[in-house]
């Protein structure tokens, strides 16, 4: 029998320490909709998102209000675009069509995001990938709740250099074209090395090939919750510190488990898998940085941070994993600094760097996540960022990814504002020597030694 | 998800706040299961586990109804599907 210490500890955790369950994507396979004519593909994917998540907005919110935990957002994922649209767009503007048209889709249904105006180009591109990539400045430009992600690189193919050269100048495009809204159209662009196909987070949520024809991915979150549950181990050994994330993420993961299920069944779509990522919001003391402070760090970026963002990163895995059946996505601690207000301070005191963000991305997962930096950064430096980022990604046999917000007009120092979820930050300097000759090179940098496992 | 409902419910203590909290549950068909209470200072802290099988509104019927009879007693009340809290500490 539930016991009112337990219901107690559940209410408080959501009252007082935000937790939450940070969404329910719905992955759509878009594969059917292919068609040599755009017009005839447009109506079916508008048709087939608009069936088949016509429900998912009133479960999420039906299921919140029955168990007390909310659900934050309902989103959809799709089949990377460049291939749905491959054999109709002939053209960039072909390709903004496709866009416009997941975004009414995205409308017409609630959802508050659409992932997977996506490209997979890790090893080539085909011709269709080259004019999709053409298309990404219009389309985030001229859409609302659409993201964009591209994969360049993986450990089993190396990295694509030609398209990481390609991507650096689209991003500061992207920039440029939603330059009287700070850049936003950034926040909604991702690069990614060893992207995961069933990643219900966005911006890089994108339904993979190998997927079904439709599945509910979960992300869970509780950056609060875990921060609340060390502050009471304070000065304890690390024995204690770790036992402690465990026990809480496998409590938090419990929930995203109970919302998975009950979301499968009541849309009728096949659970994937539970996200256990720690996914931050600028709310106050919704914060990866303040935990990193509560195991004792003065300031997040102070020697000692990526320790302990390790620990953190591994616990959770290890708590999460036992508490839900099929485990999967980005999975582990996200440090989006414009998301994340502890970790926004720490930033514009000087606490905080790019290379020292780097290095923390190398033990948790995805990457360089929502940072400003100045919008008169070269494309080159840009993309010279994305390959260091890749080579993480690769050697490391990893996740990593990198959505930088070159902020037309500002500069370092300057503050910006995204607005929501989005949070806001100064924008932080980048190191002002040149890598161009590196990165135009050309080609692609060959998969490392240990890929070669057969 | 089962019918077993956790009802909980927080505020100043007075006389007659469970009274009007069991009247409605008479009056719905709502099946107390088991109740437990602490009292600290005058503030009262319960919780009740129902079951509705035989409640003919919906979730969130119940839900507002509650809110409203929580407002004539000067108390919250909050209902919860049971297996959020079976799922969160039970193996």
């Amino acid at each position: 029998m539930v016991e009112l210490s337990e219901v107690i500890e559940t209410n408080e955790m959501v009252s007082s320490e935000n937790l939450d369950v940070r969404t329910i994507t719905m992955g759509i396979s878009l594969l059917d909709c292919m068609d040599p004519d755009l017009d005839a593909c447009c109506a079916k994917i508008y048709d087939k998102i608009t069936a088949s998540a016509k429900d998912l907005v009133s479960v999420g919110d039906e299921i919140a209000l029955e168990i007390g935990v909310p659900v934050i957002n309902k989103r959809i994922s799709i089949t990377p675009a460049a291939i749905v649209g491959a054999p109709c767009c002939h053209s960039p503007e072909d390709f903004v069509k496709i866009a416009e048209t997941l975004d009414n889709a995205a409308h017409k249904v609630g959802v508050n995001f659409i992932g997977g105006y996506s490209s997979l180009i890790q090893k080539g591109m085909t011709d269709a990938d080259r004019i999709f990539l053409e298309s990404i400045p219009e389309a985030l430009a001229s859409t609302e709740n659409l993201c964009c992600s591209v994969s360049l690189g993986s450990t089993r193919t190396g990295i694509n250099m030609d398209g990481v050269k390609l991507m650096g100048e689209k991003i500061v495009r992207t920039a440029e074209l939603t330059k009287d809204r700070d850049s936003i159209g950034c926040a909604k662009l991702v690069v990614f090395c060893n992207p995961t196909d069933d990643n219900p987070f966005m911006a890089g949520a994108f339904h993979g090939v190998t997927e079904g024809e439709r599945v509910i991915n979960v992300g869970v979150s509780g950056p609060g919750v875990v921060r609340t549950a060390i502050s009471k181990v304070r000065g304890e050994s690390f024995e204690t510190l770790c036992e402690t994330i465990k026990k809480t993420a496998f409590k938090v993961t419990r929930v995203g488990q109970l919302v998975a299920k009950e979301a499968s069944a009541r849309l009728d779509v096949p659970f994937g898998i539970v996200d256990l990522s720690l996914a931050p919001t600028p709310a106050v003391g919704d914060s990866i940085a303040d935990i990193i402070h509560e195991m004792g760090i003065e300031k997040c970026g102070a020697p000692g941070t990526t320790a302990a963002l390790a620990i953190l990163n591994d616990q959770v895995k290890k708590g999460g994993i036992m508490a839900s059946s099929y485990v999967g996505g980005l999975s582990g601690a996200f440090i989006p600094v414009t998301e994340d207000s502890s970790m926004a301070e720490a930033a514009s005191i000087g606490a905080l760097s790019l290379e020292k963000l780097e290095a923390m991305t190398c033990v948790c997962s995805v990457g360089l996540d929502m940072i400003a930096i100045p919008g008169d950064t070269p494309a080159s430096t840009i993309s010279g960022i994305i390959a260091d980022e890749m080579a993480i990604g690769m050697i490391n046999q990893k996740t990593t990814a990198v959505r930088l917000i070159p902020v037309i007009g500002k500069k370092a120092g300057d503050s910006i504002s995204l607005g929501g979820l989005l949070g806001e930050a100064e924008i932080m300097p980048v190191n002002t020597f040149g890598c161009a000759d590196f990165v135009n090179r050309g080609g692609r940098i060959p998969a490392p030694v240990h890929s070669f496992k057969n | 998800m089962a019918n077993r409902t956790v009802i909980t419910l927080v505020g100043k203590d007075h006389v007659g706040i469970i009274a009007a909290v069991c009247n409605y549950f008479a009056e719905n068909d709502i099946n107390i299961l088991d109740i437990s209470q602490t009292t600290v200072q005058e503030f009262i802290n319960m919780m009740m586990i129902v079951d509705l099988s035989a409640y003919k509104k919906s979730f969130p019927e119940l839900s507002e109804d509650l809110d409203r009879v929580g407002e004539r007693v000067g108390c919250t009340i909050r209902a919860q599907h049971e297996e959020i809290f079976n799922m969160m500490h039970r193996i």
